[in-house]
């Protein structure tokens, strides 16, 4: 090969230097988020960089809203992709650490994302702590709470604690109880407010 | 594996249904997933939350009954281990194993010998019972132990709010 042709035999070396160093500062590249994480051992080499799965960063975001993604992605990433343990750590209080500034997570469109999380995020939590529907609205029981509530009252004796065989009977059995019981909670709360 | 957690689900569903304590109505949303349910707990009495229905969500796992399920109020509920999106904070609801923070005992956590309906009695009493060794609503927690009468005023308020009053 060596004797060969001037072209080819410049050519050949060059391409294998370009190839080798690059190989080599993509190394360098990748190994440097896992060593300056705090566990070594989560981010094993079989764990591609940064690749946190999008569906288990949303899981997590669903759960918690108020919890920035980027540090969601970087607890994920540490931990191999554990969303159970992840979960786990904001519920027993411990908060996700601040990701380093070079981890850049690849996340579904993250510059709208980043543009509109902090709206999107406290549009969220305000449903979540402000504008819940009451409980009459919820369940539409708006036509009943008016009414006297002696017949629901006698049906509710008659279907407690009964199992039918059938489906439809008895998620129509659930509904019919968990109607009932927050209409015997307005009525307690109505005959208490006009005690007051 | 699907398999054992629905059989398991669906036990569970009917004993609640025949044999339901009081004060908790829960089921699945719809038969056709039962890894999903919904539950109303009533408010403890001799407590601000007398008086009051409050709905959760419970979300199983796939590998239910070996992991927990998450809880979340579908309401406001002002308290210092009811974060403020709903998700609730309680040990019987933790995978199982050691803390590793040492704060709870094995035993408290979740074990595949606890039940939904062990998770609702419990999230009962801790309405009742506030812990606040590790709040998961710090403004709760923290009105609760120093401005007792504001917190349960609130609380109230809230009750009579959530039932259209």
């Amino acid at each position: 090969m060596a004797q060969a042709g001037n072209q080819t035999s410049i050519n050949i070396p060059q391409l294998l230097a370009v190839a080798l160093v690059g190989f080599f500062a993509l190394r360098w590249y990748l190994s440097k988020p896992s060593s300056s994480s705090s566990a070594p051992g989560a981010a094993a080499p079989s764990q591609r960089r940064n690749q946190v799965d999008v569906t288990k960063i949303e899981q997590v975001a669903s759960m918690f809203p108020q919890l920035d993604r980027r540090a969601i992605a970087w607890d994920l990433h540490r931990n191999g992709g554990n969303v159970s343990a992840t979960t786990e750590r904001v519920l027993s209080g411990r908060s996700l650490d601040t990701p380093p500034p070079t981890y850049q997570p690849i996340m579904p469109s993250q510059a709208t994302n980043n543009a509109t999380s902090t709206p999107g995020r406290n549009g969220r939590l305000k449903t979540g702590t402000g504008a819940q529907p009451d409980l009459i609205t919820r369940y539409g029981l708006q036509s009943r709470v008016s009414g006297k509530g002696k017949e629901a009252m006698l049906s509710e004796e008659q279907m407690r604690n009964s199992w039918s065989p059938d489906k439809a009977a008895r998620a129509e059995g659930l509904r019919k109880k968990k109607e009932e019981m927050i209409l015997a909670a307005r009525r307690r709360m109505e005959a208490k407010v006009t005690e007051d | 594996m699907n398999s054992v957690a629905s059989k398991r689900l669906f036990q569970e569903y009917k004993h609640l249904t025949t044999d339901p304590p009081e004060g908790i109505t829960a089921g699945p949303i719809n038969e056709d997933d039962l890894f999903i349910w919904e539950a109303l707990i009533q408010g403890p009495e001799g407590t601000p939350y007398e008086g009051g229905i409050f709905p959760a969500e419970l979300k199983f796992p796939k590998d239910y009954p070996l992991m927990p399920p998450t809880m979340r109020f579908l309401a406001d509920v002002w308290h210092p281990n009811v974060y403020p999106n709903g998700v609730v904070c309680i040990s019987i609801l933790h995978p199982p194993g050691d803390d590793p923070n040492h704060y709870e005992q094995a035993s408290e956590r979740w074990s595949p010998i606890q039940s939904v309906e062990k998770i609702l009695i419990s999230v009962m009493s801790m309405i009742a019972e506030p812990n606040d060794e590790s709040p998961a609503n710090v403004d709760a927690a923290r009105m609760w132990r120093e401005r007792r009468p504001e917190f349960d005023k609130r609380v109230r308020a809230d009750v009579r709010k959530s039932l259209g009053l």
